[in-house]
This record gives C-alpha cells, sequence and structure tokens, in this order.
C-alpha cells in the first residue's frame, strides 16, 4: 500500500518534472536563508556569553549632562578601579582594560608583532579566558611577566615549553612568560595575544591620576550575594569625592551581557544597538519561511483539481478516505523532505560565502539535537500544512462529484492566493526599494568631496626609534626625492583620535560644551594633506619657529567661534596659548556618514603618533615606497617598515555599509526568486487548466494578445496593489534608516517609481511568458482531449 | 434478491425550486440479472446508477442491499459495503495515468487487505482471461481506447464483485470493441452469474440484456 502511494507520489513528481522542481527548489531557497539566519542570531546571542560569572560582570560607565542631554559612554579615568576596590566591599574583583595595543616580541632575533593589553591581575577572575599553564591567581602579579596565547607562544618558542622564558618588548623591556592562555573563542569582543600586567603601565610612569582622562574600560564584579539594584544606587555618586572637575557625573553599571547586543544610549536610556539588526533579521527571516511555506502550499493546492480525477477513482474503487489523506499528507511530507535535504546542501555550500559576507565564523553543527529537531519540525509542519488542502479538501467529496469534473478547478484566483501574492510582492517592493537606496546613499557618499587630497598619500605609524630619528628621516625622504611633503601627527587624517571641550578663547559663551576636534600637526600640513586654506598660511617650522604653537581652524571651527578676524587670535588648550595662523576649508575628518565638527589643528607643541608623507608624484608609487621603506628601516632597524595608502583607509569605512548592501541585495534577489517562482507556478497552472476555454476562444477568434492579456491581468492587477502597499511603507522605513546617518540623501519619488516598474517588468515577464505559451498552443489540440 | 430500491427521491435545490433528479423510483434486482438502463439524455440514468453504486445519496427512499438498509448505514460501513460487492466500469475508463495495466488492476485488491502473493495470483489471472499479458507494464495513455475499457472492465471484476454497474462503458469505442465488451458481459453474467447493470443509449447493446429499464425525467416508465 504505502509502496503503492510512493510510486504515485515519485511518479507525479516526475511527470511535473519542472513543476516539482519549481516546488522543491523554491521552498528549499527559503529553508536556505532561515537556515543562515537562525544561524547567524544563534551566533550573536551567545556572544561573549560564555563567561562563568556573566551575571555578576559590569562595565562601570558615566552618564553627563551635556547641553541639555545625557550622555552615556564607557571610558573611565584610569584611577577609578582603585577607588571602587578600595571604598565598596560588594565588589569582589575589578580589572581596568587599556585597549588594543600593538607591541613588537624579541625573542633570539625572531620579531614578531603581537596585538594585546594591559589589565589588572583581576581580569582573569572576572573573565572566564581558560589558562593552559599558569595559576589565575599569580600570573599577572609580576611586573614583568606577560600572559600569552597558545598561539602566539607557539610563534614565538614552537614546541618549546614558553613558561619561564624572557621576550623583549617594544625593543625595550625584558618580560618572563608567566602564562599560557587558551586561543580566545571566536565569539567574544575580546581580541587579544598578550596580556600585561598594571604594574608594567605604572613603572614607566604611564599611570595617572587625572580623573578627567577618561581613557580606559573598567570592569566590575559583584559579590555573589549583592544586588544589583542596591548597588547601583550607591556607586552612583563616586565621582563626587575624587573628581574635582565634574564631581556630579554619575558612575554607572552596566551589565556586561548586554553591552554587546544593546549599549547604545539616548539621553541616559538604552535604546538598542546590534539587538535591532538581529529583531530586523529575524523578521525577515519569518518572512522569507512564511513566503516559501505559502508558495508551496499554494502550487500544491494549484495543482489538487488535477488530482481529483485520481480520488475519485481511488473511492470508487473502494480506497477509504483516510487512507486518501495519509496519502497527500505523506506526498506532501515526502516533497518538503527531498526540499530539506535540498537546503542542507545549499547552507553547507553557501556557509563560507555567507561568513565572508557578514563577517563572522558560522558553522552548521550536525551533532546538535536540537537542529535536528527543529528541521524535522519544520519538514512536518511545512509537510502537513501544505498537504492538509487536497487530503482533507479532496477526500471528502464524493466520488460522482468529482469523476464528473464539477470540482472547482483553478481558473480564477482564489482570495487566500491573491493575499499572498500581494504580500509576496508588498515584500519584494520593500526590499528593492532598501537596495536602491542604499546603494544611492553609498555611492553619494563615496564621491563625498572630502576636502584634502588622498591620492599618493601614506601613513606610518611611529614606532621605535622613528620618534628620536625624525629629523634625520625628513631630510632623507625629502632629499631623495621619494616625498614632496611630510607631516606628522597624531592621528591618521582618516581618524580622529582626540577632542576636548575645555578650550577657551575669547568670547566663548559660558555654557558651551561643544566637542571641538584636536589634531597635532608638527609642519606642513595643509601642503601634505592637500588641505585648502582659505585665509592665512601653513605651519612652517624652518621659516617661523614660533609655529610650534600655531593653530590652523576649519570653517566650522571659524563659524563656532565665531572670530571676525580670525588671525592672531588665541585659543588656550591644555595650557598653551595656541596662535590662529591659516583657516583651511572643512575636510571629512572621522567618518564620511557624518556632517564635519568644528577642528582645530596644534602644531608642533602636541604630541604625535603618526607620519603622513605625500609621495612624490613624478616617480612611480613602488620606486617611491622603496626609497621610504629603506630610509625607514636604516633609521629604526628593529621594527618592519608599517604604512596604510589614506584611499585606502578611507575606502575600509564603507565596509560596513557594503555589507549592509551586499546582504539586502542578496535578500531581495531571494524574494523576488521565491515570489517569482511561485507567481511563475500559479500562472502556468492556471493557464494549464484554461486551455479549453483558450482553444475555444481561439476557434472564435481571440487573437494571441488578447488571451495573453487575458491572463495576466488578474496578476499584474494583483502587483500593482503591492505597489500601492509597499510605497509609504518603505519610503518610511529608509527614511529612518537614512536618519542614522548626518551626511545622506534625500530619497526622491523617482526611486519608488524605478522599484514598482521593475517589480511589475518581472512580475510581468514571468506571468505572460506563460499566457503567451498557453495562447499560441493549438486549439484543436486542447479541444480534442477529453 | 440482490438490491431493492422503494421510493427512491432525489433533488437539488436551485434557487428556491426543488429539482428532482430522481422520482419514485422502485426496482428490484435479483441475481444473476442483466438489466439496461435507457432513456433520453438528462434523464437521470447516470444518477440512478450513482445511487446503485453507493457513489451518491439520495434524500427518500429505501434501498436495500442482501440483507443490509443503506439508507440507514454509515459512510464507513456502506463503502466497506461496495468496496466488498459492486465494481464500476465508466465511460472514460477512470484508469490512473500514472500506474501501469498491472498496478491498475491490483489498486482494488489492495484496498481490501489481500496478500501480496494473493494478488500476483489474481493480477496474472486476470491478464490472462483479457488476453492483455502483453500489455501489462504500459500506461494507460499507451493503450487504445478499446484496451483502455478492457482495463476498465477487468479491474472491476478483479475483486470478484457480486454487482458491475456500467456507466455507458462502450460510449467511446467503435462498433466492433463495442461487440467485444458487449460479448463479454453477456459471457460474465451467463457464465459467472455476475449481475449487470448498464446504461445504454444503443437498442443493440440493450438487446444483450435480460430486461430494459426505461427513464424519463428522473422517473421510470
Ligand atoms: N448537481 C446537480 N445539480 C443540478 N442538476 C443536476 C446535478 N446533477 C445532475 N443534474 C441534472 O440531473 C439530470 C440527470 O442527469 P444524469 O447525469 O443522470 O443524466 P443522464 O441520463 O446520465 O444523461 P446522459 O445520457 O447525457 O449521460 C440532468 O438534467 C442534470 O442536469
Ligand atoms: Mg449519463
Amino acid at each position: 500500500m504505502i509502496k503503492n502511494h510512493l510510486k504515485i507520489a515519485w511518479r507525479n513528481l516526475l511527470r511535473n518534472k519542472a513543476f516539482s522542481l519549481l516546488n522543491v527548489f523554491g521552498l528549499s531557497a527559503g529553508l536556505a536563508v532561515t537556515t543562515l539566519i537562525i544561524l547567524w542570531i544563534n551566533f550573536e546571542l551567545e556572544y561573549d556569553r560564555f563567561h562563568d560569572k556573566i551575571d555578576r560582570i559590569y562595565e562601570v560607565n558615566n552618564q553627563h549632562q551635556i547641553n541639555g542631554e545625557l550622555w552615556t559612554w564607557n571610558s573611565t579615568p584610569k584611577p577609578m578601579a582603585p577607588v571602587i576596590k578600595e571604598d565598596y566591599p560588594e565588589v569582589e574583583s575589578v580589572s581596568r582594560f587599556f585597549g588594543d595595543i600593538e607591541f613588537l616580541f624579541t625573542h633570539n632575533n625572531k620579531n614578531l608583532k603581537a596585538k594585546g593589553t594591559i589589565v589588572d591581575p583581576d581580569f582573569l577572575n572576572i573573565f572566564s579566558f581558560p589558562l593552559l599553564q599558569g595559576e589565575v591567581e599569580n600570573v599577572l602579579n609580576e611586573i614583568n611577566g606577560v600572559v600569552i596565547t597558545e598561539t602566539l607562544a607557539h610563534k614565538m618558542f614552537n614546541d618549546k615549553n614558553p613558561i619561564g622564558k624572557t621576550i623583549k618588548i617594544d625593543n625595550s623591556d625584558i618580560f618572563k612568560i608567566t602564562g599560557v592562555l587558551k586561543d580566545l573563542p571566536l565569539n567574544t569582543k575580546f581580541d587579544f595575544e598578550f596580556l600585561i600586567p598594571w604594574s608594567y603601565l605604572k613603572k614607566k610612569g604611564h599611570d595617572d591620576e587625572n580623573w578627567s582622562n577618561n581613557s580606559v574600560t573598567t570592569y566590575v564584579m559583584l559579590g555573589a550575594n549583592t544586588s544589583y539594584a542596591g548597588f547601583s544606587k550607591k556607586i552612583k555618586a563616586l565621582r563626587k569625592n575624587y573628581d574635582k572637575s565634574s564631581p556630579e557625573m554619575v558612575t554607572y553599571l552596566y551589565p556586561y551581557a548586554r553591552t554587546y547586543l544593546y549599549s547604545k544610549f539616548e539621553n541616559g536610556k538604552e535604546v538598542g544597538g546590534r539587538i535591532d539588526y538581529i529583531q530586523l533579521f529575524a523578521c525577515i527571516a519569518g518572512i522569507i519561511l512564511l513566503i516559501a511555506c505559502i508558495n508551496f502550499m499554494n502550487l500544491s493546492t494549484a495543482r489538487s483539481a488535477k488530482r481529483a480525477k485520481e480520488v475519485g477513482i481511488k473511492k470508487a474503487i473502494g480506497a477509504p478516505k483516510k487512507i486518501l489523506i495519509m496519502q497527500f499528507l505523506g506526498e506532501s511530507i515526502l516533497l518538503t523532505s527531498i526540499a530539506a535535504v535540498l537546503t542542507l546542501g545549499i547552507v553547507s555550500l553557501v556557509l563560507p560565502y555567507f561568513n565572508a559576507l557578514i563577517n563572522r565564523p558560522l558553522s552548521l553543527n550536525l551533532t546538535n539535537v536540537w537542529f535536528w529537531l527543529s528541521a524535522a519540525g519544520t519538514v512536518i509542519l511545512t509537510g502537513v500544512l501544505a498537504g492538509s488542502y487536497p487530503a482533507f479538501y479532496l477526500s471528502a467529496f464524493r466520488p460522482s462529484k468529482v469523476l464528473k469534473g464539477t470540482i472547482q478547478k483553478v481558473n480564477t484566483l482564489v482570495a487566500p492566493r491573491k493575499i499572498l501574492v500581494v504580500l509576496q510582492f508588498t515584500i519584494a517592493i520593500i526590499l528593492i526599494t532598501a537596495t536602491l537606496i542604499i546603494s544611492q546613499q553609498l555611492n553619494n557618499t563615496q564621491n563625498r568631496q572630502l576636502g584634502y587630497v588622498k591620492d599618493n598619500l601614506i601613513y606610518s605609524l611611529m614606532e621605535g626609534d622613528t620618534e628620536k630619528k625624525y629629523n634625520i628621516i625628513v631630510e632623507e625622504l625629502l632629499g631623495q626625492g621619494a616625498v614632496s611633503s611630510i607631516t606628522k601627527t597624531n592621528s591618521p587624517v582618516t581618524e580622529s583620535w582626540s577632542n576636548s571641550w575645555d578650550m577657551e578663547w575669547v568670547g566663548k559663551q559660558e555654557d558651551d560644551q561643544t566637542l571641538i576636534l584636536r589634531m597635532h600637526a608638527d609642519n606642513a600640513v595643509v601642503e601634505t594633506m592637500g588641505l585648502e586654506l582659505v585665509q592665512g598660511r601653513d605651519i612652517n617650522l624652518n621659516k617661523y619657529p614660533s609655529d610650534s604653537t600655531a593653530v590652523i581652524l576649519n570653517i566650522s571651527a571659524l563659524e563656532h567661534m565665531g572670530f571676525e578676524d580670525p588671525i592672531g587670535q588665541v585659543i588656550k588648550d591644555n595650557g598653551t596659548d595656541w596662535h590662529v595662523i591659516g583657516v583651511v576649508k572643512d575636510f571629512v575628518f572621522n567618518s564620511p556618514f557624518q556632517k564635519i565638527e568644528p577642528l582645530i589643528i596644534e602644531g608642533a607643541k602636541g604630541w604625535f603618533n603618526v607620519i603622513h608623507m605625500k609621495l612624490n608624484d613624478a616617480n612611480t608609487t613602488s620606486e617611491n615606497l622603496k626609497v621610504v621603506e629603506r630610509v625607514f628601516e636604516k633609521h629604526n632597524p628593529v621594527y618592519p617598515f608599517n604604512f596604510e595608502f589614506v584611499d585606502s583607509a578611507y575606502a575600509n569605512k564603507f565596509n560596513d555599509n557594503k555589507r549592509t548592501k551586499k546582504l539586502t541585495v542578496l535578500f531581495t534577489i531571494l524574494t523576488i526568486l521565491i515570489s517569482c517562482l511561485g507567481l511563475f507556478g500559479l500562472a502556468s497552472y492556471m493557464a494549464e487548466n484554461r486551455i479549453k476555454e483558450i482553444g475555444i476562444r481561439k476557434v472564435l477568434g481571440a487573437s494571441v494578445n488578447t488571451i495573453t492579456t487575458l491572463l495576466s491581468k488578474d496578476f499584474l492587477k494583483l502587483v500593482l496593489i503591492s505597489v500601492l502597499i509597499a510605497t509609504p511603507i518603505s519610503s518610511y522605513c529608509m527614511n529612518k534608516w537614512l536618519e542614522s546617518f548626518e551626511y545622506r540623501i534625500t530619497v526622491s519619488w523617482l526611486t519608488f517609481v524605478q522599484a514598482g516598474l521593475l517589480t511589475i517588468s518581472i512580475a510581468f515577464v514571468t506571468v505572460s511568458s506563460q499566457a503567451i505559451r498557453a495562447a499560441r498552443s493549438n486549439p484543436i489540440k486542447s479541444l480534442t482531449t477529453e | 434478491m440482490l438490491l431493492q430500491l422503494n421510493n427512491i427521491f432525489k433533488w437539488v435545490n436551485s434557487g428556491g425550486q426543488r429539482i428532482f433528479l430522481l422520482k419514485d423510483i422502485n426496482l428490484e434486482v435479483e441475481e444473476g440479472e442483466f438489466i439496461s438502463v435507457m432513456g433520453p439524455s438528462g434523464s437521470g440514468k447516470s444518477t440512478l446508477l450513482n445511487v446503485i453504486g453507493m457513489l451518491d445519496g439520495f434524500d427518500e427512499g429505501e434501498y436495500h442491499f442482501l440483507d443490509e438498509s443503506v439508507h440507514n448505514l454509515k459512510e464507513k460501513h456502506r463503502s466497506n459495503l461496495y468496496k466488498e460487492y459492486i465494481g464500476f466500469v465508466f465511460q472514460s475508463y477512470h484508469l490512473l495515468d500514472e500506474l501501469t495495466v498491472k498496478e491498475n488492476l491490483e489498486m482494488p485488491l489492495l484496498y481490501k487487505k489481500y496478500k501480496g502473493a494473493e494478488r500476483k495470483a489474481m493480477v496474472a489471472d486476470m491478464l490472462d482471461r483479457f488476453n492483455i499479458v502483453g500489455k501489462k507494464d504500459l500506461f494507460p495513455t499507451q493503450l487504445s481506447g478499446g484496451q483502455q475499457q478492457l482495463v476498465g472492465v477487468a479491474r472491476a471484476l478483479i475483486a470478484n464483485p457480486k454487482l458491475i454497474l456500467a456507466d455507458e462503458p462502450t460510449g467511446n469505442l467503435n462498433s466492433q470493441q463495442s461487440e467485444e465488451i458487449m460479448a463479454l458481459f453477456k459471457k460474465l453474467n451467463e457464465e459467472d452469474g455476475v449481475t449487470i447493470i448498464q446504461v445504454t443509449h444503443s437498442e443493440k447493446n440493450a438487446a444483450y440484456g435480460s430486461r430494459i429499464v426505461n427513464l424519463l425525467d428522473g422517473r421510470k416508465v
């Protein structure tokens, strides 16, 4: 019996190969996207949750009123951690985190750059990063002890036991390896290869007691029995006794478990963060799955009229209703199972590309029981839902009726199918609009006037002896003609590393707390970066030694400070009187997606981290680079020469947006594909069922055109309705999205027209291909059958 | 007596009006009879046959089949009854296109829970009897109309029914094919004692039977 049913099911599948393929493929495409998104969401939700004491770990945040708004941020002063430990017995452990640093590790002539940070000894108590060698209690207790990961250990010492071995860090201090960490898992936001104890920083004189310098992250772990609610009230006023400049600033403990997914604050309130994207994508996954499943059901039921005869005959022969129901459900489950297998194939094939796209190391865990349970659940649910209509509807008919063919055929679209088509295309249009607007925004921002010349401009971070030998390096670079202009700055031109609301000038408003970006440049900054002077001159230390306290404003800063005649004005900052020597046009300093903020460029009396070099246009880039590299290696031999092209550093700023765009394009194409599969299937079945009608009409003289129109009209009407529904929705959503960028396009109504036309044409091609085929068919053929 | 219809009425409601499809039908059929139902198109022949075959219900009257009162039976019981005793032959054959001749013949046996070996023997027997062994692996669409109807009759017979109901079994066939099927019916009736009720428009076919029932507007005349 089962064999018999399977046989019919299988032959049915084969007989309608194209149709079965469409149906199975449509479903598996939907299932595949959903699986990918679920894998991703799962990864994100488990991010940084593996720490044993995660419920007790908090990140110390500050909250402060600035210009009437409550700001929240997570950098803290260095002296805060010891104070917390001293004053609050409720806190079990506390550790500072210095931020990412890169050091040169040297062992027996082997030089290696490693990424790591400086922390307090409690760090490994708070976070669960297991040690392979060494004890949590004492690995970070020696001033010159360092903990490294197994990978770094392997790179430095091959297979030899690293414990007790010495290495030279940054070509200056000798360290002893005190512990080896298991490599960090991929789902943590920490990313370090070594940990150095805070005592080292103190010894080097880089620790400070300055409560205004918020530069490190502080983590605390509360005691097991401490209530968060009670303690957060207590710690609120921590700064009152210590911070002279802003004693009213609130200290706020933010649960560490929330930092990855949330941590976006507006006026002191948590307003989401990454979780927004996760919810969005969960929605998309749900919608795509829904569309694919309904599509599957729709196509299955569209065919059920064809199966009516089979049901009638079987009933006439004596088949009980129960068996017929089982047969249809079984067939449908069989089809879903094939789709599920195909899905697994698609997912494993696509996963590496998807990972590259979203920059995550997702993997399909085939040993997970939950995975199989949910997969089986989805298959059975979809199968039963899709099979239930033909199963219960058809098997309930009296055979005399079914055999006479009085049962309704799918000549017209019934309401549920209409709603489905509208729903599918509404989503497709929304996604198409999103794709268009995202690309426009991206293009527009990429083409933004920068205000500086990024071509042939490189920067190199200052390491080792470059600071000491700077003058001779400059002399040689210019002398050998590889570089036409050079300046050292505190940060690359693509990143803002310093700002302040403390600067003073004549005429500054009492309550003005606007942040002003700060850049330092010793010499020839306008020339090197190709800034555009509006007033005054470039910094020129050789000609004017007093330029070490010179300052150049951008136009936004000039407007903010309100100088009538800026040249010669004085700006007090960090205890120095800087005198204005020039004004430059606004240039994109930080994010190209933001509007330009007030910025000042302070002269040689500042501090420096980066060297910018304008390569000589007369030579090829590789010739220039060869010379530059040679000069740096001569004067700073231990360190390999590092550099970055400014234009590629700038291009990297668009990576996130490019990724969003790619994802949207992917989902759009998939949605259109699935929607069109459904439309195609419905159209072809309707055409098939009306074949007799079409034959008669043709015999009576109807043209191919009129018949095509007749068959396509109903569908296109529905797509038109989708356009009407989708346009306001996507307009709202996309404007909302654009609001997250200060520098943005305005959405033009033309975009919606474009999206609508595109969708209608795709739908038209899909439907009319079937309609034309039906209209062209020979009427004699269709009329003589039956 | 095989079956008895007493005062059978069947109607449909259309626009507030009751349209009678069958009106006061009384019919007794003895085992071994060969009855031909005749009448103009639309007179209710197919309807009557479907009622007798329990493929369709009726609104009033009594229907006794063997010792059972069909009008009082539950759907499931009724379907057991006809599964056991009745075979159908249709004008348009109604074979399952997805199954081969052999598999089509096997179908009714599947629903009666015969064992695999038994089924095989019965199918082989039928193929033999109808001289279609050579066609056993072909699909219905690969057969001529007459051959298809042969398979249709064979399928109706395979489970040894007491009664065969045939609705214009030769309607789609040429005269030679018709004669073959009719001769087959006669042989079944005379040699195997199978009761046959056929609907036909042809006087010639009707002559094969032992009795003629005439219908006009749902009434026996
Ligand atoms: N569901 C229905 N609703 C309304 N009228 C019906 C229905 N089913 C059958 N009829 C009517 O009942 C009458 C008898 O139909 P039936 O099919 O039994 O005729 P017939 O004698 O078999 O005709 P033919 O020789 O053309 O096959 C017809 O007039 C038909 O229109
Ligand atoms: Mg009839």
